[in-house]
C-alpha cells in the first residue's frame, strides 16, 4: 500500500506518493525491483497533472524509443495546456500504458497507480537516481511552487 | 388528448470551474432551445438533487440525457443517484476528442470554438434522439 | 511544521440554466472570482459539491461560504448546509432585483441589459458580503444548553468524506459556549516555532487566532485570556508527552 505525503491549499490536495522519485519538473520515477531491477515506470505526479487540468490526449514515445535521461517521453495535452514531460531516466521504452489512448484522464484519475504513462529499461539506474529529487525534496519543492500559483491569483 | 411530445429531460452540469462547464450548459441551451424544442425539457440538476417535487416527477416519466463537462461525470451520477434512467451519458471532453480543432477557452463567455463544440455536441444527441432508441428503464448508454 | 491554512471564502452560485436570474447567479459569481476578489476567494463547483467532492465539501467546512442563488429554491444556500455547514452569507438575486428596485433580468442563455445590470449589482454586493465575511466572521455563538453540544473543552473533528477534518473546539466564555476553529493547528504552529507565553507572543497568537474566529470586540480581554490559558495548557500536554 503507497503512503503519501499531503498537503492542502485552497480546496486542492497534493499528494507525493513516498515510494519513488521526482523530477523537479513533475515527472516520477518508480522502480521496479525486485522483479524488474532495470526497469523503471514513469508518470507525472498528482500536484503536475492537477495544475494542468484534465487531460484530453496523451501521447508517449513509442516501444523500442532510445532516449537520454531529459528528453521528451511524453506530450499530454490537457484542456489548459500542452506540457512536454522530460523523461526522469534514460534507456528504451519498453511499454507504455494501453489506456492512455483510449481513457487518457486516467493520469488524472489514478496518476500514481493507473495513469502510469511508459516503463524504461535503464542501464544507469545507480548513478541517475542520485540526480533525481527524494520525496520529501520534492514534497517541498513543490509546496513552494503551489503557494507561489496561488499567490499569483 | 395529450399534446406533450417531450421525450427526455436534459440536464447539464453547468460546472463553474472549467470551460468545458460552460459548454455543456450551452449545447444543453442549443438542444432545448432551438434543435429539439418539443421532444427536450430542460432541468437544472441542482434543483433535481435538493428534491424539487416537479423535477423529480420528470425524472420519473421521461429519461434523462446528462451532459457533463468533466470526467466527475456529476451529472450522470446524481441523475441515477435521484432515480432516473440516463438514456444518453455525454461527456464534453469525449467529444472534444472528437474534435480537437474546437478548443473552449472562457467560463463567463464562451469563445467562438467553444460555442460551436456545444453546437457539435447538440446536433450529435438530437441525432441520436431522432434514431428513435428507446432505452429500458435503467439502461445507460452513450 | 504544521502549516496555517490562508483563509479564504467560498462561492457557490446556483448556475440554474432554466431562469435567467440562475445565469446572473452564475456571472456575478464568476465577476467576483476573476475580477473583483481574486485572491480571496475560491470556487466551488456545485455539482461536484452536490456529487461529493471531497475537496470542496471539506474546504467548505472550515473556510466561510457564500451563496448566490438565482430564486427563492435557494438551491445553493441549501446544498452547502447540507452538506458542510451553514453559509456565512447568501444572495437571492430575485429578491435583490426587488430591494433594489432593478428591472427584472430576461434571457435565460444571454443576458438582455436589465439582465447585464444585476449581474453587476450582484456581484458588487457578493464582493462587499466577502470583505465583510473576512473582516468579521460570522461565528458560532451557541447556548449552554444546545442540543448534541460536546462538553466544554472537548474537540469535535469535523469529519468530512475524505476522512480529513479539522478540529472543532468548544469553550465557555462568560457563560457561553463558543465555537473555536482550528485551534490545535494554531497552538501547534506557534509551539513548533518556539513561541513562549509573554505579552508579545499572546498578542501574535490571539490575532492569528482572530483571522479564523469571530471575537466581539467587546468580549476580546476575556477572550484572549481563555485562549492563553487553553494555550498553557496545551504546551503543558504536548511537555508531557
Amino acid at each position: 500500500m503507497t503512503e503519501y505525503l499531503e498537503t492542502t491549499m485552497d480546496k486542492f490536495t497534493f499528494r507525493v506518493a513516498k515510494d519513488r522519485f521526482y523530477t523537479a519538473q513533475g515527472a516520477w520515477a518508480f522502480w521496479m525491483k525486485p522483479e524488474a531491477p532495470n526497469r523503471i515506470r514513469i508518470g507525472l505526479t498528482d500536484y503536475l497533472q492537477q495544475r494542468s487540468g484534465d487531460v484530453a490526449f496523451a501521447t508517449v514515445q513509442p516501444v523500442g524509443t532510445q532516449l537520454k535521461e531529459g528528453e521528451s517521453i511524453a506530450e499530454i495535452e490537457t484542456i489548459k495546456t500542452m506540457l512536454e514531460l522530460p523523461s526522469p531516466v534514460s534507456g528504451t521504452v519498453v511499454e507504455v500504458n494501453p489506456a492512455l489512448e483510449m481513457t487518457p484522464e486516467v493520469i488524472n484519475q489514478d496518476p500514481y497507480g493507473d495513469g502510469w504513462l511508459a516503463v524504461v529499461e535503464t542501464t544507469d539506474w545507480d548513478v541517475e537516481r542520485m540526480t533525481l529529487l527524494e520525496p520529501d525534496a520534492y514534497f517541498s519543492a513543490m509546496q513552494t511552487e503551489a503557494h507561489g500559483e496561488l499567490k499569483k491569483q | 388528448m395529450n399534446t406533450d411530445k417531450t421525450r427526455v429531460v436534459v440536464v447539464p452540469c453547468s460546472g463553474i470551474g472549467k470551460p468545458f462547464g460552460t459548454v455543456s450548459r450551452e449545447a444543453a441551451y442549443d438542444l432545448c432551445d432551438e434543435l429539439r424544442p418539443e421532444s427536450t425539457r430542460l432541468v437544472a440538476l441542482a434543483k433535481l438533487v435538493l428534491g424539487d417535487p416537479e423535477a423529480r416527477d420528470l425524472l420519473a416519466q421521461y429519461p434523462a440525457v446528462t451532459i457533463d463537462g468533466c470526467k466527475q461525470m456529476c451529472a450522470s451520477k446524481m441523475v441515477t443517484q435521484s432515480g432516473g434512467t440516463v438514456a444518453q451519458e455525454v461527456s464534453v471532453l469525449d467529444v472534444f476528442r472528437r474534435h480537437k480543432d474546437l478548443k473552449p477557452e472562457g467560463i463567463a463567455e464562451l469563445n467562438e470554438a467553444g460555442l460551436k463544440l456545444a453546437r457539435v455536441l447538440a446536433e450529435e444527441v438530437a441525432e441520436r434522439l431522432d434514431s428513435g432508441e428507446q432505452p429500458e428503464k435503467g439502461a445507460n448508454h452513450v | 511544521m504544521s502549516e496555517l491554512f490562508e483563509r479564504k471564502v467560498g462561492i457557490v452560485a446556483c448556475s440554474g440554466e432554466e431562469l435567467a436570474e440562475g445565469t446572473v447567479a452564475r456571472l456575478a459569481a464568476l465577476k467576483v472570482l476573476n475580477e473583483l476578489r481574486p485572491r480571496e476567494t475560491v470556487t466551488i463547483c456545485l455539482p461536484l459539491f452536490l456529487a461529493g467532492g471531497a475537496g470542496d465539501r471539506a474546504f467548505a467546512r472550515v473556510h466561510p461560504t457564500i451563496t448566490v442563488d438565482g430564486c427563492a429554491l435557494r438551491c445553493a444556500a441549501r446544498g452547502t448546509e447540507m452538506y458542510s455547514s451553514k453559509p456565512a452569507a447568501s444572495i437571492v438575486v430575485n429578491e435583490l432585483v426587488a430591494e433594489c428596485g432593478l428591472d427584472r433580468p430576461e434571457g435565460r442563455r444571454r443576458l438582455n441589459a436589465a439582465g447585464k445590470k444585476v449581474v453587476d449589482v450582484t456581484a458588487e454586493r457578493l464582493a462587499a458580503m466577502v470583505d465583510q465575511v473576512l473582516g468579521k466572521v460570522t461565528g458560532t455563538v451557541l447556548a449552554a444548553d444546545e442540543p448534541d453540544a460536546a462538553p466544554v473543552g472537548e474537540e469535535r473533528e469535523v469529519a468530512c468524506s475524505c476522512g480529513s477534518g479539522m478540529a472543532v473546539t468548544k469553550l465557555v466564555i462568560d457563560g457561553q459556549t463558543v465555537e473555536w476553529v482550528a485551534l490545535p493547528l494554531i497552538f501547534r504552529h506557534f509551539r513548533e516555532r518556539g513561541l513562549g507565553q509573554d505579552e508579545a507572543a499572546a498578542l501574535e497568537l490571539f490575532e492569528t487566532v482572530k483571522i479564523y474566529n469571530a471575537v466581539p470586540p467587546e468580549s476580546e480581554e476575556s477572550y484572549r485570556k481563555t485562549i492563553m490559558l487553553e494555550y498553557a495548557d496545551f504546551c503543558q500536554k504536548e511537555n508531557q508527552l
